[in-house]
């Protein structure tokens, strides 16, 4: 069987047309939209990853043409190929339905639900995965699960709580760089992401272990706490790197640069790698080439309001000046007048720690 | 030849694996020798061609006597075999399972007859090098299996050109650091390249690529063992023993409130009732108590309660067999799984020994996929409630939901293993569970007792 041998399989009543080798997940991608499992472990680019989250479930109605019965049990689509005639349920069927449901409790019960002062809020996949999946309350009853603190350098902030231990950022760390230093301690429900050994992570690729992780157990420190990313503008931006392809996308507010990542494709993976320097150490606009706005998918939170007319949305009608005849608005009150929250000659993209409570409260002196 | 229960004339069992056990010095090569050892390998080796020996295994139907019963012979034939790749044959000893001991007895004091399969098998499937991973637990078994490899070595049966015919093999003992996750095969492989034990992700499966990337068989102590007197007495012969599909015979670990709690050789003909109380075998219940509940084939497959484990749901006595124990499903039947059977009487509580179930399998669970790492520590969350008098109503339901949406979800067994005792527990004795909900107090002073546990079952007839 050559490479390019096409094999037919249809997902949820659709037929496409995919080569020997694809897995179900690729196929459902390239059909795109709803057929596309949610896949929270797998990650194209890193070899190995997927089978473990259990998220992208799908039902094998049909084996293949030459097999014509269904398997047994629910597959995890990243990982299983196409056959040719193979026939796949992925939201037509109730029993994937009730599984994805089961595996999203299962993936929360011990997460901290933390978002609103999590750094990954706003674009984390199990903040949309459990707005699809989840329930208002909660059947857990007990305390959820703690861990002992690790730091693992200046760079990056580990949140062992939120980890779903997708094993994404170890796959990064054997792939991308010589020498991993971190790995997966202890087994069960206490396993952990650590050093062993307390350790900071400062290989050169090490930073894309944020870009990966698919919650907020991985963050940037020198963004941590200064934004909420959906205040911030994306933008394509590049850099001409010794190191890498010094192509990023640039997260601004106003002309400050709170945080460079990688870019993004639509099903939230990097499209190149990107070295340390690009991420933690460029953060001046006057360091980069900016390219445009960053397409983001309008469903998106980041989306929200920005580059108005620019990226698939319309500005909306200003209409105060023509119902009040001309007139511009009175500014009231200047709100530097009354609150010293949010200092104004204190650039927050600028420092090179995570942001703190004092840069925040008014001075006392 | 004894009485049994029944009233009718029995023969004692058939033994082809156990019967030299009580040979004074059979742990060593010239006693073992002496009483007929190695003469099937010198068959094997110089008389059948490789697949003239796989093809006895088929015929003989042995099944993996490991838990799942699979038939051993089509395992073998699976093996893929490209030119220029080693394979190999990897002998799993790392047995773990709660109730099971069979593999220890037979390593213990038969050693030799687990090199000898082995070397059989090595043979038949082209291993020059075959491992034995065997958990750590059994430190002093390892000096054993390695002395009996040195014996067989100094006596032509392993090393370079064994018994002239050109065959090369050596065998490794590799120990394994204390986790029953890597009795499954795949993670006993991650684990046996010195990675960290967790399952793979299956296709492809170890006969494709298993050890280092290449063509591998993983086979059970007990397995193994069984070639031998497959090849001694032709698989035809060895498959006449034993009902239907389950041939040959089957090491039983018996343990719990029983008189005589051991490592039994059954030939699979025998009813359930006749193991626990012929004197042959368990002896009765111990300090004349009654029978409440049975694990027939190690902890995780599901608990019966009396009535269902001596007889089926048709009303028929239940065989000590692969469809003997499994008839009506999991609905009213269970599994011989490992033979690790353990027998609980009537002083017994079940929620315990379910919460206690669950907290071995939460210890045990690799923490790969999310159902398996959750969902156990949430089940024994519940469990440990419920035993301490701080349970609910609606726990019972929602430990149901737990173990429904873990069992077939996971990467490997061990979700299934987890599963499934929470679920026959709350299947057959959802009273006792409800008991303990609703006497929070009374029931941390005395156990739920027999019940309605042994009353027999009538079955209407058409």
């Amino acid at each position: 069987m050559s490479d390019s041998t096409l094999f037919k399989v249809t997902i949820d009543n659709i037929t496409i047309e995919v080569p020997a080798g694809t897995t179900v997940l690729n196929a459902a991608r390239k059909i795109g939209g709803e057929v596309a499992p949610p896949a929270m472990c797998y990650y194209s680019k890193l070899e190995g990853s997927g089978g473990k989250c259990r998220t992208c479930l799908v039902e094998v109605s049909k084996g293949s043409e030459k097999d014509p019965r269904p398997m047994p049990k629910l597959v995890a689509s990243c990982r299983t190929t196409v056959m040719d005639g193979m026939e796949v349920k992925n939201i037509t069927s109730e029993k994937v339905i009730d599984a994805r449901n089961g595996v999203v409790e299962f993936l929360l019960i011990n997460h901290p639900l933390d978002c609103p002062v999590c750094d990954q809020a706003g674009e984390c996949h199990l903040q949309d995965l459990s707005y699809e999946h989840g329930k208002e309350g909660t059947r857990y009853e007990f305390q959820r699960r703690t861990f002992k603190k690790h730091d693992i350098g200046p760079y990056i902030q580990l949140h062992m709580t939120r980890c779903i231990l997708c094993y994404r950022c170890v796959y990064t760390a054997d792939q991308l760089t010589n020498k991993r230093e971190h790995g997966i301690l202890d087994r069960g429900d206490h396993a952990e992401i650590a050093t062993f050994i307390e350790k900071s992570l400062d290989n050169d690729f090490i930073g894309n272990v944020i870009d990966v992780c698919p919650v907020g157990a991985l963050t940037d420190k020198t963004f941590r706490f200064k934004n909420r990313v959906w205040f911030l503008k994306p933008m394509d931006a590049h850099r001409d790197c010794p190191t890498c392809s010094g192509k990023v996308t640039l997260w601004n507010r106003g002309d400050e640069v709170f945080r460079v990542t990688a870019r993004k494709d639509q099903w939230g993976e990097v499209e190149d790698w990107i070295c340390n320097t690009c991420r933690f150490e460029k953060k001046k606009t006057s360091d980069w080439v900016i390219e445009g706005p960053r397409m983001i998918d309008r469903h998106s939170v980041i989306s929200q309001g920005h580059y108005a007319g620019n990226v698939g949305t319309t500005i909306p009608t200003e209409t105060f000046e023509k119902v009040h005849n001309g007139r511009q608005p009175n500014l009231l009150m200047d709100i530097h007048d009354v609150s010293n929250v949010n200092k104004q000659h204190i650039r927050l993209s600028l420092l090179e720690r995570p942001a703190h409570s004092t840069d925040f409260t008014p001075n006392q002196d | 030849m004894f009485q049994s229960r029944t009233g009718k004339l029995k023969v004692m069992g058939v033994k082809i694996l156990l019967d030299k056990a009580h040979v004074e010095g059979i742990r060593y090569f010239d006693v073992y020798r002496r009483e007929g050892g190695y003469q099937a390998a010198e068959k094997a080796l110089k008389e059948m061609s490789t697949d003239a020996i796989v093809e006895e295994v088929k015929k003989s139907g042995l099944r993996g006597r490991g838990g799942a019963g699979f038939p051993a012979g089509m395992k073998w034939s699976f093996i893929a075999k490209p030119e220029g790749v080693p394979r190999h044959l990897v002998c799993n000893a790392d047995e773990s399972e709660p109730g099971t001991f069979k593999d220890r007895y037979l390593m213990e004091f038969l050693p030799h007859l687990l090199i000898e399969g082995l070397l059989i098998s090595s043979y038949a499937l082209g291993s020059h090098d075959t491992y034995i991973y065997i958990r750590g637990e059994y430190a002093w078994i390892v000096d054993i299996l390695e002395q009996a490899i040195e014996e067989a070595k100094a006596n032509g049966f392993l090393g370079k050109n064994i018994l002239g015919t050109g065959f090369d093999c050596n065998i490794y003992v590799h120990r394994g650091a204390g986790a029953y996750i890597c009795g499954e095969e795949t993670a006993l492989i991650e684990s046996l390249e010195g990675k960290r034990g967790n399952p793979r992700i299956k296709p492809p499966f170890p006969a494709i690529q298993g050890v280092w990337q290449r063509p591998t068989v993983v086979n059970n102590v007990e397995t193994l063992a069984a070639v031998v007197p497959i090849i001694r007495m032709g698989g035809d012969e060895y498959a006449k023993i034993g009902v239907g599909r389950s041939t040959g015979t089957k090491l039983i670990s018996a343990c719990g409130n029983i008189n005589k709690p051991g490592v039994y050789e059954i030939d699979m003909t025998i009813s359930v009732e006749e193991f626990i109380y012929s004197d042959e075998y368990c002896g009765g219940i111990a300090n004349g108590k009654r029978l409440k509940a049975c694990i027939p084939g190690g902890s995780s497959v599901p608990i019966l309660p009396a009535n269902l484990l001596l007889r089926t749901a048709k009303g028929e006595p239940r065989l000590m067999n692969y469809e003997g124990l499994s008839d009506g499903g999991f609905a009213t039947g269970s599994m011989l799984g490992s033979g690790g059977f353990i027998v609980l009487d009537e002083d017994q509580c079940i929620v315990k020994n379910t919460y206690t179930l669950a907290r071995f399998y939460r210890h045990e669970s690799c923490g790969q996929c999310s159902p398996c790492r959750e969902g156990t520590g949430w089940m024994e969350k519940i469990l440990k409630n419920i035993d301490t008098g701080n349970g609910k109503m609606s726990d019972i339901d929602l430990l149901w939901d737990i173990q429904r949406k873990i069992e077939g979800n996971t990467i490997c067994p061990l979700g299934d293993a987890a599963a499934w005792p929470v679920a026959a527990a709350i299947r057959h004795f959802r009273d006792e569970f409800e008991w303990h909900v609703l006497n929070p107090e009374e029931s941390q002073k005395r156990n739920y007792g027999l019940a309605h546990y042994a009353d027999p079952i009538y079955v209407a007839t058409p």
